[in-house]
């Protein structure tokens, strides 16, 4: 595993991951470079959490460490907080590991 | 059962002793400071903080981490009542910093039930050797204000005695336990308190075990724990497996013959006031002992047939046999040989045990301290 | 090849330590167990424990596999078995299965010595001896694939899973490259990244073992009442960052590193030597989990932690690292690897570096900060009445 920390505001744990993590608290307006852009937080983001690179719709795969850890269930932008409120687990009922095909 | 010598009145010019009067008005008969650690993470730092006090002691488990719901609540309310109990002239609590049962909070609730309390843990003190320093300090404050503990007279009437035989051996049926039995009654008739360990006895004979309670209340606590452990069948420790060979009354011949006014659950206290508690606890001695303590017993009569010779940190543990071969190989180890003793001699030696003589087990200091579990770690 | 100097077995790989192992059979004997240590020099150790004289059967022979297990650590030289004389578990069981491995055992009866003070001076006699027979034993170069490396989480916060775990993570993907065993437990901890361990595993005789491990493990926690998969992360997880269980359970089985999981074996199971990545299915209990890796063979252990656990083992090292700069600081003399360089921007990969080359030194006898201070607890996992009826099927 890589972890790139990303502006000295956050670390890309793999290549693939589509969020970063906080390595400190982060303030509105923070810049992250990422992918040949800029990524700017809209709102102030505690150490430990999370913030999109790219733009999210509902449904889609929130990956960190190079796999899923839950989908969006909000529309989120670039440099939005992504937690609890706009990402739910997949996996974290049976009912919808049932209903992804897998046996948990 | 053997008849008992004498009457309660014979034993009314029953020997005085100087003991610890306690603010709730309970008798203790040791001054000990308790160091108690909240989880096991930091046990090795409380017994070093205890080994640097000579009135301290420490109760070391296995417990707090990795434990939640009733097996939580279970080791919370046990140690809090260990706290309390009354050869305990004040608590120090040592916690890590990350488990459930936090050491902070706990503390509290501890000085909200007027006890003296001291806190310390290993991540707010800044380390395990800033830990156990931190946490000697207070413990030698502890032991300083100990010093001044109120003293009183009293006799054994003024005492919780607890009582738990840990086998059903033979010798313990037909020997030990009748004496122990017999003890038990002249306690009760001269005013004690006496709390009896072993509902594991109580899933073989629901009936007969319901018929001992004094009250249709207690009749029915009583019931329910022999239904709760009667839906576990062949998972049962070696006592629970034994009960149901004999009839009821051979099996609780440590308990005597007066009704149980009260069931307490496991680490919950016991009255005070002549009569017999019967407390929710497995008859293995490490986790009988603790139930004992913590129901606010300050000595505890042990019967073993298999002679295990580890006493208690909080409570003096008198240990009696009536095995002969265990009377001689750990003669060192035991107080009382049951074939050779009779109820004054119990009595006796209680008296001599609350005035400060050691029993075998204090002389060796060897002790073991274990918290009933509910449930599995998980 | 890495390598390290450790103390040759007759049987097996190389221990990093050599030790007397005084092991007590029951909650009985083990206030006599470490009587003894106390009084002997420094490298007899003690592993008490709780388990009653007469436990159910399944009970009794988890616990004796982890004793038996426990004294034929390659960090064991010798072993002194401790009992009242009356448990279900005779001391010669124990014994016996130690000194198949070619190891010197004594055995000693309380009952038989005459009481707990001659059994206590009886037992240090005996253990002075078996200490004089494995003081001749001297450290030789080893190859590093001779190693059995044990990770631990516990004590975890928000920067466990992007910092000191994955560091920990590129040191057992480093061993493995050099031919040894990583190994990782606590089965509770895999829920909701099993799937991602599940697709890493070498075949699928290891998958459905692995599969079957986790759903009995979350079966026993439903009988408590307890739902682990719905009831994680919690609150305190939640305000630390983490949103799922998914990510959760990913920053913990980071530990282990990204190469792929060769088997999964039992509770005090022996771990193969040489074996890659194998994880053990343990409670997530940190003391319970960690000795039944040592039991399993582990020479070393490694422990992550966020807040601070200063936990360690009678007889295996324990390597505390912290992701966390103000733990790393606070408890400076309780953490042996400050990881939380990670998050000031060093590679994940220097950092794994750096806890690889603590793992050799470590090996090599280099004390860590829990052995300079004696902190060594010991617990073993004992299997209760309704893990037991769900086991047999009938819970």
């Amino acid at each position: 595993m890589k972890g790139t920390v990303l502006g000295d505001a956050g670390l890309h744990m793999t290549a693939q991951d589509n969020v970063v993590t906080a390595i400190d608290d982060l303030e509105t307006g923070t810049e992250i470079p990422y992918d040949g852009v800029t990524v700017e937080l809209d709102e102030a983001v505690p150490f430990g959490h999370k913030i999109a690179l790219v733009a999210m719709e509902p449904g889609d795969a929130v990956v960190k460490y190079g796999e899923t850890i839950g989908e969006a269930v909000e529309p989120i932008a670039p440099g939005e907080w992504v937690h609890t409120h706009n990402c739910e687990s997949r996996r974290g009922r049976g009912d919808r590991a049932a209903n992804d095909g897998e046996v948990a | 059962m053997s008849a008992p010598t004498g009457t309660a009145s014979d034993r009314e010019s029953t020997p005085s002793f100087d003991a610890y009067r306690r603010a709730d008005g309970r008798t203790g008969v040791r001054n000990r400071v308790l160091v108690v650690p909240s989880v096991i993470c930091s046990h090795i730092v409380a017994e070093r903080i205890a080994e640097s006090e000579e009135s301290a002691v420490c109760a070391p488990h296995d417990h707090g981490c990795g434990q939640i719901g009733d097996d939580h609540e279970q080791t919370e309310r046990t140690l809090l009542n260990l706290t309390r109990n009354p050869n305990v002239a004040g608590a120090t609590v040592v916690g890590l910093g990350c488990e459930h049962l936090q050491s902070g909070p706990f503390a509290d609730r501890v000085a909200e039930s007027g006890v003296t309390v001291r806190e310390t843990a290993i991540q707010d003190a800044g380390g395990t050797d800033a830990c156990v320093e931190e946490g000697a300090a207070a413990t030698a404050d502890l032991a300083a204000a100990a010093a001044d503990a109120d003293r009183a007279d009293a006799t054994l009437a003024d005492l919780t005695v607890g009582v738990v035989s840990s086998d059903l051996e033979e010798s313990t049926r037909t020997v030990a336990d009748p004496l122990v039995g017999d003890a038990v009654d002249a306690l009760i008739d001269a005013g004690a308190r006496v709390v009896v360990a072993g509902t594991d006895r109580l899933a073989a004979h629901r009936d007969a075990a319901a018929d001992r309670a004094a009250t249709a209340t207690v009749a029915e606590s009583v019931r329910t724990v022999g239904e709760r452990d009667a839906g576990r069948p062949g998972n049962a420790r070696r006592v629970a497996r034994r009960a149901a060979d004999a009839p009821f009354d051979e099996i609780v011949g440590a308990w005597g013959s007066a009704s149980v006014d009260e069931l307490v659950p496991y680490g919950g206290r016991a009255s005070t006031g002549g009569g017999l508690t019967l407390v929710d606890s497995p008859s293995r001695f490490e986790e009988a002992a603790t139930a004992l303590a913590a129901a606010g017993a300050s000595i505890v009569v042990h019967v073993t047939a298999d002679g295990v010779p580890t006493g208690h940190p909080v409570v003096p543990v008198l240990k009696v046999t009536g095995n002969e071969t265990t009377a001689e190989a750990l003669a060192d180890d035991i107080d009382l040989d049951a074939h050779t003793a009779d109820v004054d001699a119990v009595l006796d030696e209680l008296g001599r045990v609350a005035g400060g003589t050691p029993t075998a087990s204090e002389e060796h200091g060897l002790t073991s301290f274990a918290i009933s579990r509910v449930g599995p770690s998980l | 090849m890495r390598t390290f100097d450790g103390y040759p077995r007759d049987d097996g790989p190389a221990g990093v330590r050599n030790y007397v192992a005084v092991i007590p059979t029951s909650v009985t004997a083990s206030p006599v167990a470490t009587a003894i240590a106390d009084r002997s020099a420094e490298n007899v150790r003690a592993t008490p424990h709780q388990m009653g004289s007469d436990p159910p059967e399944a009970t009794r022979e988890q616990v004796e596999r982890t004793l038996a297990g426990v004294g034929s650590n390659p960090n064991v030289g010798a072993a002194l078995v401790v009992g009242l004389g009356t448990e279900a578990t005779d001391v010669d069981d124990i014994a016996d299965a130690v000194a198949a491995t070619g190891r010197d055992v004594e055995t000693l009866s309380i009952r038989e010595a005459g009481g707990t003070a001659a059994a206590v001076d009886e037992g240090s006699e005996l253990a002075r001896s078996l200490r004089e027979g494995i003081s001749g034993a001297r450290r030789e170069e080893r190859d590093a694939d001779e190693l059995v490396f044990a990770v631990e989480c516990g004590g975890s916060d928000a920067t466990s899973g992007i910092a000191a775990n994955p560091a920990v993570g590129a040191a057992c993907d480093r061993l493995v490259r050099d031919g040894g065993t990583a190994t990782f437990s606590e089965t509770p901890e895999f829920i909701g990244a099993e799937h991602v361990l599940a697709e890493r595993c070498a075949d699928e005789a290891v998958r459905e073992r692995l599969l079957d491990r986790v759903e009995r493990r979350e079966a026993t926690a439903e009988l408590m009442g307890v739902d682990l998969r719905g009831a994680q992360p919690s609150p305190g997880n939640q305000e630390g960052g983490l949103t799922t269980i998914e990510e959760k359970s990913l920053g913990a089985i980071s530990k282990g590193g990204t190469t792929p999981v060769r088997g999964i074996v039992d509770y005090a199971e022996r771990l193969p030597v040489g074996g890659g990545l194998v994880l053990m299915d343990t409670p997530g209990y940190d003391i319970e989990s960690v000795v039944g890796k040592v039991a399993g063979g582990a020479q070393v252990v490694a422990f992550t932690t966020g807040r601070g656990s200063t936990t360690g083992n009678p007889l295996a090292p324990v390597i505390k690292v912290t992701g966390n700069p103000k733990t790393a600081d606070r408890l400076a003399a309780n953490v042996d690897v400050d990881a939380s360089d990670v998050i000031d921007g060093e590679p994940i990969d220097a950092v794994g570096e750096r806890i690889y080359e603590t793992l050799l030194a470590v090996a090599g006898g280099e004390r860590t900060a829990a052995e300079r201070r004696h902190l060594e607890e010991f617990a073993v996992n004992e299997l209760q009445p309704n893990e037991l009826a769900s086991l047999r099927g009938d819970a």
